[in-house]
C-alpha cells in the first residue's frame, strides 16, 4: 500500500527562483494496481513517481510504502528499498553498453546486501531474459539490440530482485507501435500474473487504457483519478484495490 | 556491495576509459619513477657512505684532552689513554652491545714486501693499531686466523722449510732475537729455524680503494682485487724507521700476513691483534702499556641509539671521535629530502590531473551512476567505486613507475661502470631498492590517486539520481 499525503516539491532554478512542481498531492495506491499517470510535460508526474520510487528524497509531505515513511529512511535503507522493492524502467532504457545483456540484468545483484551466489544470480538473469523473450541475446551487448529488445532487457533488470512495484517512465516512448504493444502485453502479464504494482508515466493512450486506474496530474495536483470512487468503496468494504482493466479509465491525452 | 561486484564494475570502467586513465597516470608514473629512483639512489649512497666509509653503528671513544697551540706545535693537556676500568664502564651503558679496546703501536715500524703482487718489494713506514680480535672475526678470510699467537721460544717446532710447518699461518724462520721480556737469545739459539706464526694483520678497504683509485695510476701499477691480496706476506720490522731519530736500538723482525679486509681496521695502516701491539709497546715501554688503550670502540645495538650513547659517553667525561659520519648522513638526508620533495611535487601535479580526469568521467557517466543508484547502490558504493578505480590506476601507475626507476637505475649503473673512472668506494650499484621503499612507492602512488579522486568521488556520491536519469 502506497500512501501519499500533502506532497509538495519545488525546484530551484539557476536564477535563484523556485519552481513549484507538486502542490499538495494526495494519493493512495493499492498493492497490485496498474496505475497510469498522465499529464502534460512538466506537470509533475515523473517527479511524483521518482519520489515514490525513493530516487528523490527532497520534498515536503509524507510518502509511506507498506507503512514505512520514505523520507525517514537513511541512504542505506533507501538504497535497500530501491534494490529489493522497486524496479525502474526508463524511456531511454539506460543500459550499460559495455556489459552484456545478462550482466545488465544481473546489475542489481551487485548491490544486494542480502548476498547470494553469483551462479544463482546468473541463473535468475537468464530465466528473466527467457521470460521477456530474448534469452538468445544474453551474451550480446545492448547496442546490438533493437529498441524493443533493449526495453525487455531493462524490464528483466527491473524484475531481478522480485520487486513488489515497478515504476516506468514512458517505457514505450522510444518504441514503434508493434514493440510498444509487446511491452504493454508484458506489463499486463506481470501485473495480472505476478501481482506486481505498476506505476507508469505515459503519454501513450493504449497504456493509459490498459491500466486499471488512471491519474491525471496538472499543475502539480491530481486533477482526475479514475479509481478514486473505487478506492472509497474499498475502504468502506475493507477489500484490497484492483479494478477491471480499462474500467473507469479516462481517455489519455495524445502522445506529445 | 559485494567485493566481486565492485571488482567487476571497476575493471569494466577502467577498460572502457583506458585511454583517459593512461594519459592521466603518466604524471603519476613519472613522479613515482623519480621518487623511487632518487630515494633508492640516496639509500644506496647512504649504505656505501655509512656502511663502508663511516660505519655508523659504532662509536670510537677517546680521552678528553685540551690542546694548546704553541707556535707550530700543539700540546695536549690531560691524560690521553684509557684503561680496562673505563672499558668496563662503557660496556655497562644502555644500548651498548660490546666494547673493544684499541691500542696504537707506540714504537716506529716499517713493512717490506709486495714483490709477488707488484714485481718488486716496497718499503713503507708503518702505522699500526691493535684491536680486540673479536671485533673483526667476521671479516677474516677463510683458512686464516686473526689472533695473538704466543710464540714461546721453547715450544717452537724445528723445521727446514715452510712445508714442514702447518697451515697458512705458519712459516719456517729463525727464532726472534729478543724475548718478550727484552732479554736477548744466544747466537746459537738464534740460528735455529723453527715454525713461527705469521703476525696476522687486517687492512681497511680504504687502503685498496685509495690504491686502486689514485696510487696505482701515479705509479702505473695494476689494479688490485682485494680477494687476491689476502694472504700477502711481508716483513714487519718493529723498532725500525726511515726517520733516523726515531729508530730503536732493538728491532723485532716478524713476518706478517694479510688475513682480510675490514671496515673496522685502521683506515691508513695495518691492524694487528691487540696482544701483539701490547707486547711491542711493553717491549719498548713499560709493563703498564699492556692495559693502556688509546681509544675504545663501542658497538651499539641500533643506529637509532647512537646519539643517546654518544651523550652518555660525553657525560662520563670522554669524547667521541669525529668520523665525519654525521655530516655525511646529514648531506645524504638533505639530498634525499630535496629530490623526494621534487618527486612529491610531480606526483602532486599528477594527482590534480587525475582529479580533472575523474571529474570529466563522472560527468560523462552520470547516467550510469544514476542507474546504479536506482538499482540499489548507496552513496558509499559510488564513492568506493570511484576511489577503487583511482586506487587501481595508482597501483598500475606505481608498478610502471617502479619498473621505470629500476630501468633508469640499471642504465645509470651501466654508464657508471663503463664511462666513469674508478674512484675510492665506487660501488657496483648506486641504488638500494629496499622492500620498504617499493611498498612506500606503491602506497604513495595509490594514495595520491585516491586523494585526487576524493572530490570527484564525493560529487558522484552526492549526485541526484532523479535529476541525472529523468532530468527532474
Amino acid at each position: 500500500m502506497i500512501r501519499v499525503r500533502g506532497l509538495h516539491k519545488s525546484y530551484r532554478s539557476g536564477d535563484g527562483s523556485s519552481q513549484r512542481v507538486l502542490r499538495g498531492v494526495d494519493l493512495d495506491i493499492a498493492r497490485g494496481e496498474f496505475l497510469s499517470v498522465v499529464g502534460r510535460s512538466g506537470s509533475g508526474k515523473t517527479t511524483l513517481l521518482n519520489i515514490i520510487g525513493g530516487l528523490d528524497s527532497d520534498y515536503e509531505g509524507a510518502v509511506e510504502v507498506e507503512g514505512k515513511r520514505l523520507h525517514e529512511m537513511t541512504d542505506l535503507e533507501a538504497s535497500a528499498y530501491r534494490n529489493n522493492h522497486v524496479g525502474f524502467v526508463f524511456q531511454s532504457f539506460h543500459l550499460f553498453d559495455y556489459m552484456s545483456c545478462l550482466e545488465n540484468v544481473m546489475l542489481p545483484s551487485l548491490f544486494d546486501r542480502k548476498g547470494g551466489a553469483a551462479a544463482d544470480a546468473r541463473a535468475r538473469a537468464l530465466d528473466l531474459l527467457d521470460q521477456v523473450g530474448i534469452a538468445e541475446k544474453a551474451s550480446q551487448p545492448p547496442m546490438n539490440l533493437s529498441g524493443g529488445q533493449k526495453q525487455r532487457v531493462a524490464i528483466a533488470r527491473a524484475l531481478f530482485n522480485r520487486p513488489s512495484m515497478m515504476i516506468c517512465d514512458e517505457p514505450t516512448g522510444n518504441l514503434d507501435r508493434r514493440s510498444g504493444d509487446a511491452i504493454l502485453e508484458l506489463f499486463r502479464a506481470l501485473n495480472q500474473e505476478d501481482r506486481i504494482t505498476l506505476l507508469i508515466v505515459t503519454h501513450d493512450p493504449l497504456i493509459a487504457d490498459a491500466a486499471t486506474r488512471c491519474v491525471r496530474i496538472e499543475d502539480g495536483q491530481v486533477r482526475e483519478d479514475s479509481g478514486a470512487s473505487v478506492r472509497a468503496s474499498d475502504e468502506d468494504g475493507g477489500a484490497d484495490g484492483g479494478v477491471d482493466a480499462g474500467e473507469g479509465a479516462f481517455e489519455a491525452e495524445e502522445r506529445a | 556491495m559485494r567485493a566481486g561486484g565492485l571488482r567487476t564494475l571497476i575493471v569494466g570502467d577502467l577498460r572502457r576509459n583506458a585511454q583517459h586513465f593512461i594519459l592521466a597516470s603518466i604524471g603519476i608514473v613519472v613522479g613515482i619513477a623519480a621518487f623511487t629512483f632518487f630515494l633508492a639512489l640516496g639509500s644506496g649512497v647512504r649504505n656505501v657512505v655509512l656502511g663502508e666509509i663511516f660505519p655508523l653503528d659504532k662509536l670510537e671513544v677517546v680521552p678528553r684532552t685540551t690542546d694548546i697551540d704553541l707556535g707550530p706545535l700543539r700540546v695536549g693537556m690531560g691524560k690521553d689513554t684509557l684503561d680496562d676500568q673505563v672499558a668496563k664502564s662503557l660496556g655497562a651503558l644502555p644500548h651498548v652491545s660490546g666494547v673493544f679496546p684499541k691500542m696504537k703501536l707506540t714504537a716506529p715500524s716499517t713493512a717490506v714486501g709486495g714483490e709477488s703482487l707488484l714485481g718488486n718489494d716496497m718499503r713503507t713506514e708503518l702505522i699500526a693499531d691493535g684491536i680486540d680480535p673479536a671485533l673483526v672475526q667476521d671479516d677474516v678470510a677463510s683458512g686464516y686466523a686473526f689472533k695473538h699467537f704466543d710464540d714461546g721460544v721453547a715450544e717452537l717446532k724445528a723445521c727446514e722449510s715452510d712445508e714442514g710447518c702447518d697451515g697458512k699461518m705458519e712459516y719456517c724462520g729463525l727464532r726472534p732475537r729478543w724475548r718478550a721480556d727484552g732479554s736477548e737469545l744466544t747466537p746459537a739459539e738464534r740460528q735455529q729455524r723453527v715454525c713461527r706464526h705469521y703476525v696476522p694483520v687486517m687492512a681497511s678497504n680504504h687502503l685498496v680503494e685509495i690504491y686502486n683509485g689514485t696510487i696505482r695510476r701515479a705509479h702505473n701499477l695494476p689494479k688490485l682485487n682485494p680477494e687476491f691480496v689476502v694472504g700477502l706476506r711481508f716483513d714487519l720490522r718493529v723498532g725500525e724507521s726511515m726517520v733516523d731519530a726515531s729508530k730503536k736500538d732493538k728491532i723485532i723482525v716478524e713476518r706478517g700476513r694479510l688475513v682480510g679486509f675490514s671496515a673496522r681496521a685502521i683506515p691508513l695502516g695495518l691492524t694487528l691483534p691487540l696482544g701483539y701491539v701490547g707486547q711491542y709497546n711493553v717491549f719498548y715501554g713499560s709493563p703498564e702499556a699492556a692495559s693502556t688503550y688509546h681509544s675504545i670502540i663501542v658497538d651499539i645495538d641500533s643506529k637509532d641509539n647512537v646519539a643517546a650513547v654518544a651523550k652518555s659517553v660525553e657525560d662520563m667525561g670522554f669524547d667521541v671521535a669525529d668520523s665525519g659520519a654525521e655530516q655525511a648522513a646529514l648531506l645524504i638526508t638533505i639530498f634525499m629530502m630535496v629530490f623526494g620533495f621534487v618527486s612529491v611535487v610531480i606526483v602532486g601535479i599528477a594527482a590534480v590531473n587525475i582529479m580533472h580526469v575523474f571529474f570529466m568521467l563522472i560527468y560523462q557517466r552520470q547516467r550510469e551512476i544514476g542507474i546504479m543508484r536506482a538499482v540499489g547502490a548507496t552513496r558509499a558504493n559510488i564513492r568506493a567505486l570511484i576511489l577503487g578505480e583511482a586506487a587501481l590506476v595508482g597501483l598500475v601507475a606505481g608498478c610502471f613507475g617502479v619498473v621505470l626507476a629500476f630501468i633508469a637505475g640499471a642504465l645509470f649503473d651501466t654508464v657508471s661502470a663503463r664511462y666513469i673512472p674508478d674512484f675510492p668506494y665506487k660501488p657496483e650499484t648506486y641504488f638500494s631498492f629496499d622492500p620498504p621503499l617499493l611498498l612506500g612507492a606503491f602506497a604513495f602512488a595509490i594514495g595520491f590517486c585516491v586523494l585526487g579522486a576524493a572530490l570527484p568521488a564525493r560529487r558522484a556520491a552526492r549526485m541526484d539520481p532523479a535529476l541525472v536519469l529523468t532530468g527532474h
